[in-house]
């Protein structure tokens, strides 16, 4: 069976699939995007709170992929909970430290006029700094679904919905006739989303930027 | 009433209307024994543009961020208008007082009319209202308001937006403005149109203004009254420019002013107090050479001065260009250089004779139309008058001591 054939027999399963692994992103990035951005303005705001908002984000990233999806077994069970929750913790990273560097490039004497003209704390924060600070925390987005969409596919060892069940189908059975196809097919499925979030997020930037800072 | 009338009428007899006070205002930061700035007491009346002056690191701009409490005091207390605002809401009290930066600090992602919108949008004004007070400002500080409205502060000169900073702390139409070094980024020469076109800009609005600065030159031109501070920001001495010159209170103040303090003076008159030289014969650029020839026979000057449409001066020609065939006097003599306004100070038009070719600074009025010349015989007029000051001011010490014997 060549590549061409598996997908005109597949292409339902393969975009239902797909479907289920957007979901998958969708749900642990906006949640991600949630929590990541008030603590990475928190960080930013606490010379207190940084360091530890910061080691303990960065050490999310650094729990294999596999054990950090198994870890949330015991809690949440199988399927799509523990994988949100583990893809969300991966995202978290770059949100936060991209907003703490976001902030940090704003430059102070904008900060201190807004001020001395009688703008308030939260005045600043919405009006001056987070506006400033957007391309550098839209980076941070693209780069959290970039790795979000990829880790996604492991969602499958936990009994996750997405991509991942295709890929794993297909390892399972290599060695038959086109079950290569299978992991091409669930593979190039998340290039797809890869590439479609990458250029949607460049569009994002590109339209919610000041013209002032572009 | 002038600038400079003010700066002369607050050292009169007659008190003005305080409109800050500063009482014994103190600021030590957390961690150090010694204040920053201790027991600061001053006053300033309204109208008046007081210049805090001194070294780096004498705590003047600690002293001014006192005053809009961006910098909250440790001790004494902010009078404003009467009322004791030492505790009172802090963003309320910075929406009342006009702030302008070295930096600027305008907001980049917003275009210029969001910026000079901010603080009338703070304290609620209506939108047409706000619109309207955006086109005054930029036709008040010489913008055109269609052609920059909608611009973002990246597109415009350092010059430009030091314009838009001053234009922005007006907006909500404060009666005390806080100016730290708003001309220290700034290349020379569009300095020194930036001070004049303030000074003529406060000639209208007659703002209560603070200003700092380490450069004494910009404090004698600037300051009504000028506080040099030293270390601490004790206040050395607080007085009109021109006691501070004559009469320094002590070594620190005559060392601050530097050699040169009597050239200085020359920054204390402004043109438009000397007599200037109106006799000097003008033509238009379209005036036939005989014209031309004629007036220049009639004067007794080497030039004449042509003028364009608008009035405003062009070339400089004298009489051999007029002899020359095909006469043009849009091509031919010296192009008319070393135009001041009457706001500049002689230091300034000595600072343009020095790079005119007509051998005097032409002075034209703020629409750029030729009124009169200044030339080195005006200037040294005016310095003889000013050492006459001196010479009887010093007799008269002198009398009064010998009446103590």
């Amino acid at each position: 069976m060549t590549f061409a054939d598996y997908l005109t027999n597949n292409y339902e399963n393969l975009i239902e699939l797909s479907i289920e692994h957007l979901q998958l992103v969708l749900i642990a990035m906006l949640v991600a995007t949630a929590v990541g951005i008030p603590l990475g303005v928190l960080a930013h705001r606490s010379d207190v709170v940084r360091p530890a908002i910061l080691s303990v984000t960065s050490f999310f990233l650094t729990i294999p992929s596999l054990a950090l999806f198994a870890i949330f077994i015991p809690v949440f069970g199988l399927g799509s909970p523990p994988a949100v929750v583990a893809l969300t913790l991966y995202a978290l990273l770059p949100i936060v430290a991209n907003t703490v560097a976001g902030l940090n490039s704003v430059d102070p004497a904008v900060v201190k006029a807004s001020r001395g003209m009688g703008l308030g704390s939260w005045g600043r924060l919405w009006q001056v700094e987070l506006r400033l600070a957007w391309p550098v925390i839209v980076t941070g987005l693209r780069v959290s679904t970039q790795v979000v969409v990829g880790i996604a596919a492991i969602a499958v060892f936990v009994g996750g919905p997405g991509l991942g069940n295709e890929i794993f189908r297909g390892i399972r059975s290599l060695g038959t006739p086109g079950a290569e196809n299978l992991v091409y097919g669930g593979t190039i499925a998340i290039v797809v989303i890869a590439l479609t979030f990458d250029g949607l997020f460049v569009l994002v930037r590109r339209f919610t930027t000041s013209r002032g800072i572009r | 009433m002038t600038a400079t009338d003010s700066a002369t009428s607050s050292t009169g007899a007659t008190p003005r209307e305080v409109m800050i006070e500063l009482d014994e205002l103190t600021k030590t930061f957390p961690g150090q024994s010694r204040p920053a700035v201790d027991r600061l007491s001053l006053s300033v009346h309204r109208g008046e543009i007081v210049v805090f002056v001194g070294p780096s690191g004498c705590g003047k701009t600690t002293s001014m961020e006192l005053v809009n409490r961006l910098i909250e005091p440790t001790s004494g207390r902010i009078i404003l208008e009467g009322e004791d605002v030492t505790t009172s809401n802090p963003d309320e009290l910075r929406r009342r007082i006009g702030y302008v930066i070295q930096e600027t600090g305008l907001l980049p992602h917003r275009t210029i009319a969001d910026n000079i919108a901010m603080v009338p949008k703070l304290v609620g004004w209506k939108k047409a209202r706000i619109n309207d007070r955006v086109d005054e400002l930029l036709g008040m500080v010489g913008m055109d308001p269609a052609g920059y409205r909608d611009r973002y502060p990246k597109e415009l000169s350092g010059g430009q937006r030091q314009r838009v900073g001053v234009a922005r702390a007006m907006a909500a139409d404060p009666q005390l403005m806080l100016m730290d070094e708003p001309f220290g980024a700034i290349d020379p020469i569009t300095r020194e149109r930036l001070q004049n076109e303030f000074l003529r800009l406060q000639a209208q609005i007659q703002k209560t203004i603070i200003f700092v600065t380490h450069d004494i030159d910009e404090a004698i031109k600037m300051g009504d009254r000028i506080a040099v501070l030293r270390d601490q920001s004790h206040i050395a001495q607080y007085d009109t420019p021109e006691n501070i010159l004559t009469k320094p209170a002590d070594d620190y103040v005559s060392d601050f002013i530097g050699s040169g303090a009597s050239l200085k003076r020359l920054n204390l008159s402004r043109i438009r107090d000397v007599e200037m030289a109106t006799d000097a014969p003008t033509g238009s650029i379209t005036d036939s050479a005989e014209d031309l020839g004629r007036k220049l026979a009639a004067s007794d000057w080497s030039a004449v001065l042509l003028l364009d449409e608008q009035r405003r001066p062009a070339r400089w020609v004298n009489a051999q260009d007029l002899r020359r065939d095909n006469f043009d006097g849009a091509r031919m003599g010296l192009e008319a250089r070393a135009v001041v306004e009457p706001h500049a100070t002689l230091a300034d038009a000595l600072n343009e004779l020095v790079i005119s070719n007509g051998g005097c600074a032409i002075v034209s009025d703020a629409n750029g139309a030729y009124v009169g010349v200044v030339d080195l015989e005006t200037i040294m007029a005016a310095i003889r008058v000013m050492r006459d000051e001196h010479t009887r001011f010093y007799l008269a010490a002198k009398s009064h001591s010998q009446v103590d014997l």
